[in-house]
């Protein structure tokens, strides 16, 4: 099954990092898997192109069918696989509610991360504002309290929905990402938990990144966050 | 079951009607729908604030359950109601694939639709430049080219045979595009997609009331 998937990726991507996270839970170790630097803009090569048109990553392929959507990608792999590894969708209406929710809500942390740690890429020089970077500052800082109050009773076992769901594999390679662009643990006490209680998961662990995109650079770009 | 079921929504919105197409489709009418407008901010109320704090709409419950989430609704909605309603995953695993696929490109869709159709919207006066405008509105046509050339080698629906989830989510869109004047010559595919799923019951049920009663924009007439 793993031997007939084929994953492109990126190292610090965190949608690439979803999608291996994923694997892992489901037990699909194995699967062929090409790192590919962005640096060197490889996302934009032929081997790329030919399965994501696009030019981004992840890139991934089951057999002949594609699926580069990285969230999109888990929900296949999860509904795919459902009676292998770990159950990442809970059955219970409420947690399953909870988790698609916060899931989905995954999606919005991310870009508001991206529009303050990666401004830049955003908002091509000539055309960049202190007053637009405040106003995403801003509304970042909104953002992650809304996540602490999400978090307010997180244990071992008591994660976004309950059980590790496909919500925590969303969010919290976004965690993960702010915390090494220079995030406060101090600031954001329940995130800082949440991170601790998950970074061994061995999944988790199984994918870290290698590296971090541009760190040299931006290890503090969160830091005043 | 319905019953138990509120809706908070405004007209236009593809959040919102995917969620009201997926109730349909589901065969969950009856359910307890509250129409709100826009203009008058009253996606700010109270009555949404109690229910979505981020003061945005859909705001859905199902008893005590809240997903305001349209994509997280809507996949709810399939999986606790698989048995009843229309089935809106397919079988074959290629066309499931596809369907997860396109229904998550959706959002890269309305994303280049809300940079340059509602630019002045999200960009306050002094932080607009025409090079962004310009870039903007070249991706949104870059975008819709993509779509266009999915309709050329898929069809009648998103993932292939079946209606799915994926059109759930994206027709919404696609509706929103024609809605502000895209040309039906430009984009063959895409007109007769809209054109197939327009009248399909779950979306000839939830068309936006506004949209019968005035003629749409011809914003992206010349695309």
């Amino acid at each position: 099954m793993a031997k007939s998937m084929y994953l492109l990726w990126g190292s610090g991507s965190c949608p690439c990092w979803r999608v291996m996270i994923t694997l892992e839970e489901k037990k699909l170790q194995g699967y062929k898997q090409k790192l590919l630097s962005f640096e060197k803009e490889e996302h934009k090569s032929k081997e790329v192109l030919e399965i994501n048109p696009r030019g981004q990553l992840p890139s991934f392929k089951h057999g002949d069918d594609i699926i580069n959507e990285s969230t999109g990608a888990c929900l296949y792999l999860e509904n795919q696989f459902k009676s292998q590894g770990n159950k990442l969708i809970p059955d219970s209406p409420a947690e399953q509610a909870l988790m698609y929710q916060r899931m989905m809500e995954g999606l919005t942390l991310y870009e508001k991360l991206n529009l303050v740690a990666f401004y830049d890429f955003y908002a091509p020089e000539g055309e960049r504002h202190d007053s637009a970077l405040k106003r995403n500052k801003d509304n970042l800082v909104t953002e992650l309290q809304l996540w602490e109050r999400y978090l307010e009773n997180v244990a071992a076992g008591r994660y976004l929905a309950g059980g590790f769901s496909l919500a925590d594999v969303v969010v919290f390679p976004s965690l993960a990402y702010a915390f090494r662009y220079g995030l406060s643990a101090g600031r954001y006490p329940k995130l800082a938990k949440y991170y601790s209680l998950l970074k061994d998961r061995p999944s988790i662990k199984a994918t870290w990144p290698p590296k971090w995109f541009q760190i040299e650079q931006r290890s503090e770009s969160l830091k005043d966050i | 079951m319905a019953k138990d079921m509120t809706l908070l929504w405004g007209s236009g919105s593809p959040p919102c009607w995917r969620v009201m197409i997926a109730l349909e489709e589901k065969g969950l009418q009856g359910y307890n729908s509250k129409q709100l407008s826009f203009e008058k901010g009253e996606h700010k109320g109270k009555d949404v604030l109690a229910i979505n704090p981020r003061g945005q709409l859909p705001a859905f419950k199902h008893g005590n359950i809240t997903l305001n989430e349209s994509y997280g609704a809507c996949l709810y909605l399939e999986e606790q109601f698989k048995n009843q309603g229309n089935k809106l995953t397919p079988e074959n695993k290629a066309e499931v694939a596809l369907m997860y696929q396109r229904m998550f490109e959706g959002l890269s869709l309305f994303d280049k639709i809300k940079q340059s159709l509602f630019y002045d919207r999200f960009v306050p006066e002094n932080e607009r430049h025409d090079s962004a405008k310009k870039r903007n509105a070249e991706g949104l046509k870059d975008e819709i080219k993509i779509w266009e050339g999915y309709m050329q080698t898929t069809g009648p629906y998103l993932a292939g045979k079946s209606f799915s989830l994926a059109d759930v989510i994206v027709f919404p869109v696609v509706a929103f595009l024609f809605r502000f004047g895209l040309n039906e010559e430009h984009f063959p595919k895409l007109a007769a997609y809209h054109n197939t799923v327009k009248d399909r019951p779950s979306v000839k049920n939830t068309w936006p009331s506004n949209w019968k009663d005035s003629p749409g924009m011809d914003t992206l007439k010349n695309l």
